[in-house]
């Protein structure tokens, strides 16, 4: 497992220089130069040039991309052209408010889901069944951004138990998590049902019943660690939406996250801070699929990496 | 809410205009009223404290709390000092000689002196190329602290918006000691002579700034002359609309700017009060004056023509956000003159349509109408993604194809609008400009910036000769005569059809005290204070 776990971590090193590659090549072709949007409407072309030289936008591509990557080497992933901190300094200060948001969600949405998933399956048919599964198009179907207003309303302004926006206490915490974790929950319910209702028909779960198990040890620790499988794929995939995802999320909540670090650098062509917080999402996103393929073993003693 | 937010350091500036009286002794009701808390909204971080990096409005708001520069601009438009106490201006108007104020501390405890001064500016020479004053610096030649209260500097040539480029927020004074400790790194650790000092910088979520106790040298203009009441003010980023009203629905936040289909409810409101701001800027309309057909300032007029103002003002703002313009200068700004009203290409729909015959464009089979070499005549009308300039946009187009002229819009995200603009892409040009200086024609129409902020590429010998004078001139009357001259030649060539000057009004929670409210519409807090 040990050798399997570093030939991946080998292995993830070209896939997150090809991600720098692509968004390097990507930042360049966005319409916009960075020195003209930072010297702003009243600026002279000597102000434009001077500040182009300054970031060193008037060398060629690969020259850039060079310098880019011998910064990489030496720990840095440069300055942001606007706030002149290093970048990872910015992502250290946003970061953990997106993996807290994430972690959150990631973990709502699972309890919420496999229990869902698992009364659905259990009620197959019957008005428990429609009522959770009621619940997963609802929340597939209803744009986040529209539950999160509405929470706004009803908790913040209505009831006044909620703060509206920033990340100031625990209570901040709870309506951007809930919010973020409907739309994956929802997923999570539809597939532990469909999983669980594979696996009622197979053959083990009638000798587990057969032996004189309690229904409840039949279910969580036969039937669930069996259909956890494709659900814990999907937890790996969903935590890199939700990564990404939460842009919509933390702009509402007025959250301080790196979902909004990201895209403000975008407009404000803050190209070295772009390419760090895609960087560290692509990384963690490697190593949550990377947990994942882990979790399988876990999962399902026949699975063996080598 | 760009507009409200380049609206409050002028105020904070003439808050923080200090007198050459030491302040009185606080009184028992003064002392009462120390205390609490104010609220702002930003929409983004400010992205850095440095003054001298940076030309980000949110930035700029924060330095009016925390610096001061040496003069502020009144309420009658007239030049005062605030870090200066006097000054002159030599013969030949290439020297100026500051009379710097004494007594004043930095808010780091080290004094506020000629050399601070000097140190300032000479940093904003070296470092500052993303300030919006740094081209006024390069025609500084030399600066001299002659003594701890007297600055001399000296210019290439004599340039009279010398004193609007030094009342602006980012011409306040650091702190050199300051400076030094940080190792010139200042983004994030502010010292200035202002009535509020930097607290603390939460990215993302806050900005919170906590009263300057010292501060004693607040102008006669207000009746509190020491330390301003409010014990904090912050700046709680929220970039969502909806959630910025929320907030202040909520009381998380207590001071909003608003739009115009919000006033119906918060002016009914009695939590809060609804203050009118003028602001310092005109939204134009724009043709791209280089490039054939709109070289033709003749098509330029009869399209003018079709261009209802009114309607605009009427439809999108609800005719409270905004004010119909007849001139490149807004009234809110210094240089307007109301007799230029005669000169304004008004609103004919009849005649625009006449103009256009006589040019050749005569309507095709669809109505529309088509150039005089026979070709389909499409020109494209570029500006931001705002939804506001998206409603203008719409708005412009129903008005020219009532005319007969099909314009397709384009609405381009601001940096690449910026860049798309020099290259010419574009016919015509949906934005505006925020400057409280008549000199604005040499940011926006002068033959030097046609690669850069002139976005109408116009160049007129005419006008560049009229921009040059006004720069140079320092007797007030002979350049105001400069710059209506300047105005009437704009509006005879058309290569801006001016729309509107933006209105601002801002919901502020009642809870906050004396807020007052000046003529030229910033509001003033240094009497204000927050009732428990």
């Amino acid at each position: 497992m040990g050798r399997y776990v570093l030939r991946r971590l080998i292995l993830a090193v070209p896939v997150v220089l090809g991600v720098s590659v692509a968004v390097f090549l990507m930042a360049s072709a966005v319409p916009g130069d960075p020195a003209t949007v930072l010297a702003g409407d009243t600026a002279s072309a000597e102000q434009v040039e001077r500040i182009r030289h300054d970031l060193g936008l008037d060398q060629p591509l690969p020259i850039q991309y060079l310098h880019f990557l011998d910064r990489l080497a030496h720990g840095s992933l440069g300055e942001s052209t606007r706030t002149h901190r290093e970048v990872l300094l910015e992502i250290a200060d946003r970061f953990p408010y997106t993996l807290a948001l994430t972690l959150g969600a990631v973990t709502l949405s699972t309890l919420l889901g496999l229990a869902l998933g698992i009364l659905a399956a259990l009620n197959r048919g019957r008005a428990g069944d429609y009522l959770t599964m009621g619940f997963a198009i609802v929340g597939l179907s209803v744009p986040t951004f529209l539950i999160a207003i509405l929470g706004i309303i009803v908790f913040s302004l209505n009831l006044h138990w909620l703060p509206v926006a920033g990340a100031f206490s625990p209570a901040s915490y709870v309506l951007p998590t809930v919010t973020l974790s409907l739309h994956s929950a929802a997923v999570k319910a539809r597939i532990t049902r469909s999983s669980l209702l594979e696996v009622f028909g197979q053959d083990y779960l009638r000798t587990a019943r057969a032996k004189g198990l309690r229904e409840r040890a039949v279910i969580l620790r036969h039937a669930l660690k069996n259909a956890l499988i494709p659900i814990s794929t999907i937890i790996g995939l969903q935590f890199g939406a939700l990564l990404g995802g939460a842009y919509i999320i933390e702009n509402i909540f007025g959250w301080p996250g790196i979902g909004r670090l990201a895209t403000q650098a975008i407009f404000n062509r803050d190209f070295p801070l772009v390419q760090g917080t895609v960087l560290v999402s692509a990384i963690t996103f490697v190593l949550v699929n990377l947990a994942v393929d882990v979790l399988y073993a876990w999962l399902d003693p026949r699975i063996r990496y080598s | 809410m760009r507009a409200l937010l380049r609206l409050l350091p002028t105020a904070a500036l003439v808050i923080a205009a200090c007198a050459p009286q030491a302040a009185p002794a606080p009184s028992a009701s003064q002392v009462n009223k120390v205390g609490g808390s104010v609220t702002f909204v930003a929409t983004t971080d400010p992205d850095t404290l440095d003054l001298h990096q940076t030309s980000n409005p949110v930035s700029s708001t924060i330095f009016g709390w925390i610096y001061e520069p040496l003069v502020y601009q009144d309420l009658d438009n007239t030049y005062k000092g605030l870090l200066a106490e006097s000054w002159t201006v030599s013969g030949d108007s290439r020297s100026i000689t500051f009379k710097l104020r004494s007594g004043i501390a930095f808010t780091d405890g080290t004094p506020f002196n000629a050399d601070a001064v000097k140190f300032t500016f000479e940093r904003l020479q070296r470092v500052g190329a993303k300030s919006p004053i740094f081209e006024t610096f390069k025609n500084v030649t030399a600066m001299e602290a002659k003594d701890a209260t007297t600055f001399v500097m000296t210019l290439k040539d004599p340039y009279a918006p010398i004193f609007h480029d030094l009342q602006v927020s980012y011409a306040g004074i650091l702190s050199p000691t300051a400076v030094k400790a940080a190792n010139d790194n200042i983004g994030r650790s502010a010292v200035g002579t202002g009535p509020y000092k930097l607290k603390e910088f939460q990215t993302g979520q806050q900005i919170t700034l906590e009263r300057n106790a010292e501060y004693k040298w607040a102008p006669t203009l207000f009746a509190n002359r020491g330390a301003p009441y409010i014990q904090q003010l912050r700046y709680r980023v929220i970039a969502e609309p909806a959630t910025q009203l929320a907030a202040l629905d909520a009381g998380e936040v207590d001071y909003l700017g608003l739009r115009a289909q919000d006033l119906a409810k918060y002016s009914s409101d009695t939590r809060f009060k609804i203050f009118d701001s003028f602001t310092f800027g005109l939204t134009y309309l724009g043709f791209d004056a280089k490039r054939p057909p709109f070289d033709n300032a003749k098509l330029r007029a009869a399209l003018a023509k079709a261009v209802n103002k009114d309607e605009i003002v009427q439809v999108v703002f609800e005719n409270k956000l905004a004010k119909a313009q007849c001139c490149p200068i807004a009234e809110s700004i210094q240089g307007y003159d109301p007799r230029l009203k005669d000169l304004e290409l008004k609103y004919d729909p009849a005649k625009a349509k006449s103009e256009l015959d006589g040019l050749g464009y005569k309507p095709g089979a669809d109505g529309m109408r088509i150039s005089p070499d026979g070709k389909a005549w499409r020109p494209v009308l570029y500006t931001t993604t705002s939804d506001t300039h998206g409603k203008i946009s719409t708005l412009l187009q129903a008005q020219f194809k009532a005319v007969g002229v099909d314009v397709q819009i384009k609405q381009l995200e601001s940096g690449a609008l910026l860049a798309a603009t020099p290259k010419a892409e574009h016919d015509l040009y949906l934005n505006g400009y925020s400057w409280n200086e008549p000199d604005m024609f040499s940011l926006f129409l002068s033959c030097d910036r046609i690669t850069s902020s002139n976005r109408v590429l116009y160049c007129n010998p005419q006008l560049e000769d009229l921009i040059k004078k006004g720069r140079t001139e320092l007797d007030q009357a002979k350049r105001m005569q400069i710059y209506f001259d300047a105005q009437k030649l704009t509006m005879q060539e058309a290569p801006w059809q001016p729309l509107y000057m933006p209105i601002s009004k801002t919901a502020v929670n009642a809870k906050i005290q004396d807020l007052k409210q000046g003529q030229a519409g910033g509001l003033y807090w240094h009497d204000a204070w927050v009732k428990p």
